[in-house]
């Protein structure tokens, strides 16, 4: 079957699809905020735009792997691809959150079994099954590092929408590089019914990988609202803001080189811990503030999520179900995450928000302007806080014009600061408990790596 | 790398950035605790009438707050409308009894600190407070939001006796 397949297909088209596929859980990362304007939900519905795609990823995964043993794995790439092509037509498309909903679960479907397949394809094309699994589990790890910075980039540039569609013609293109594969299999339909035993998955990798995914959707997900939400930045600023992640992921991949499986693991894990754990302490409500965390993020994600799924493929076969097995761990940890951490923060907003309101108000009852001015201005900041509605309010515009008397100017300016201070103050605390949470996701994480040494090598 | 010196090389970087962010007060970068409004807040040395009237409100609505155990802010913000007392009213359970009961308090605490700091004399601030025990609440809060009245002439509170006491002022 490999030899079958071997010629037609190309290493790079197989890891494009892989990353194309997985980029999805966490391309719409950035737009979300967008989405959540615009189709006028909530930001717990919101977050199911990316727990319905990596729920079905997680359901469907190892029945893909099985399906891409019976059908044969080129057949089986095309069709999730074309799939996937499709609904990912249907999400640009949608124009009400349950529409949404439907097609990234249809795209979930689509990309389970293009990943799953392109797995049992790749060792014809890498030469060996590790080194199958090594490009495999990096085109992923790519895919979900780059995924929320070119999601970020076209929501500003184009709109939330122009995620999906520019998906389209990359599927159907992938696709139809791969279909002359698909037809050679189909030719040798025999060999593609070739079953060889499953064997048990690995569980330690795979707890593993749960718990470090759980932690790392909340890396994304957490820093992406807190910069476009809390800290009222641009998707296209957010985007250059969080590049530092993948860029220390591709660090952190070279010291993958130069160390054994636990060890990166463990260590991979620990850095990931300890960025969450800063992120939950950052004294200012600065990008700058984030970049250490974010580089510690980066790094401990490439170490851990490639010596993980390393391990778990390891030395098992066929290797598209143990590979279905890691994709399921992965995205069942992301819906965790997200499941366990949504109503976290959203409820820290709503304190944060009241305890933001109350500083703001003992700052303007306590600044030394007269008292006219103060109730103006209590006016205006109560219009901005009702035309902002449930955001982080930009409350400028409630201070202009300044007054003209020098001393009233310059208390009106340093009152403008104060209530500033108390917005980005707030808005920072409300994701402390979600990054401390997130962190103690990776912590656990060790605790299957330090019981597979016990038992297996990782 | 050995694995012993990869992963102390994470559990240094780690805790050296969580370390650095505590002492860079990470740990209390939150929202500016608000005052225990039942704590005494001194006047600040009120220079005319609009400041006077102004430290009056601040201390009339310490005292409701106080008196409600809710915050001075969120009492502040409450009054600024009758929607927004009610809706307060709603959130904290208060009955209108509690409220009137608060405002009134409010006012007495206010006309306290006034003497206390020297601006009302014991002269005014005594029949003051038995007027302040008998205003309507809405009244009442009226005087707390707007208490210039009583620094520019204590008559419109007051009464007769009012323009009394002020001839008696010096």
């Amino acid at each position: 079957m490999r030899e079958a397949t071997a010629m037609p297909t190309s290493r790079t088209a197989l890891a494009v699809a892989v990353g194309l596929v997985l980029a999805d859980s966490s391309v719409v990362v950035l737009a979300l905020p967008e989405i959540y304007r615009e189709l006028d939900v909530s930001v717990t519905a919101v977050a199911w735009v990316l727990v319905a795609f990596n729920l079905t990823l997680a359901l469907v995964a190892v029945p893909s792997a099985l399906a891409s043993r019976a059908l044969g794995p080129a057949r089986l790439t095309v069709a999730g691809l074309v799939v996937f092509a499709g609904a990912s037509l249907a999400c640009g498309l949608a124009d009400s959150i349950e529409v949404l909903l439907g097609a990234r679960c249809a795209q979930a479907i689509g990309g389970a079994a293009a990943v799953c397949a392109a797995l049992e394809l790749m060792p014809s094309v890498t030469g060996s099954e590790r080194a199958a699994a090594v490009a495999w589990a990096s085109a992923g790890a790519i895919g979900a590092a780059v995924g929320p910075g070119v999601g970020g980039l076209l929501t500003d540039l184009v709109s939330w929408q122009s995620i999906f569609l520019v998906q389209v013609p990359v599927a159907i293109g992938l696709a139809v590089a791969l279909a002359p594969a698909a037809r050679g299999e189909g030719a040798r339909a025999a060999v593609a019914r070739e079953v060889r035993p499953a064997g048990r998955p690995h569980l330690a990798a795979n707890a593993a990988l749960a718990l470090v995914s759980a932690a790392l959707a909340a890396a994304l997900f957490l820093i992406v609202l807190l910069l476009i939400e809390g800290w009222r930045m641009s998707p296209i600023g957010a985007a250059a803001a969080i590049s530092v992640m993948p860029l220390a992921a591709l660090a952190g991949g070279r010291i993958g080189s130069i160390a054994d499986g636990r060890a990166r693991a463990a260590a991979g894990a620990i850095l990931l811990a300890g960025g969450l754990a800063a992120l939950a302490l950052l004294p200012s409500a600065t990008v700058l503030a984030t970049i250490p965390s974010q580089l510690l993020v980066g790094a401990g994600l490439a170490l851990t999520l490639s010596a993980l799924t390393e391990a778990a493929l390891a030395g098992r076969s066929p290797q598209a179900i143990h590979g279905g097995w890691t994709i399921a761990a992965r995205h069942a940890g992301v819906v965790a995450g997200l499941l366990v951490l949504t109503p976290v923060f959203t409820s820290d907003l709503d304190t944060e928000r009241e305890n933001a309101e109350q500083a703001g108000t003992a700052a303007l009852l306590d600044s030394h302007l007269d008292p006219s001015s103060k109730i103006t201005l209590a006016e205006r900041l109560a219009d901005r806080l009702r035309e902002e509605g449930e955001r982080v309010p930009v409350l400028d515009p409630a201070f202009e014009p300044l007054p003209d008397d020098p001393e009233q100017r310059a208390q009106t300016i340093s009152l403008r600061a104060n209530l500033q201070d108390e917005l980005d103050r707030a808005a920072t605390h409300a994701f402390s408990d979600s990054f401390l949470i997130a962190a103690a996701f990776a912590l656990a994480a060790l605790a299957p790596i330090a019981l597979a040494r016990e038992r297996v090598e990782l | 790398m050995s694995a012993a010196r990869l992963i102390g090389l994470a559990v240094a970087a780690s805790a050296a950035l969580v370390i650095l962010y505590l002492a860079l007060g990470g740990s209390s970068y939150a929202p500016s605790a608000v005052q225990d409004p039942c704590d005494p807040r001194p006047w600040r040395d009120p220079s005319g009438v609009e400041e006077a009237a102004e430290q009056f409100t601040l201390s009339g609505l310490d005292g409701a707050a106080c008196e409600l155990h809710v915050s001075r802010e969120a009492l502040a913000v409450a009054l600024a409308s009758e929607s927004s007392r009610e809706q307060f009213a709603q959130t904290y359970g208060i009955s209108d009894a509690e409220l009137e009961a608060a405002v009134r308090a409010g006012v007495q605490r206010a006309i306290d600190d006034a003497e206390d700091s020297g601006v009302l004399s014991p002269i005014v601030a005594t029949p003051l407070r038995v007027a302040a025990a008998n205003l309507p609440v809405d009244e009442a809060i009226a005087l707390i939001q707007d208490a210039r009245g009583i620094f520019e002439n204590a008559q419109g509170i007051l009464g007769d006796a009012g323009e009394a006491l002020d001839q008696l002022l010096p």
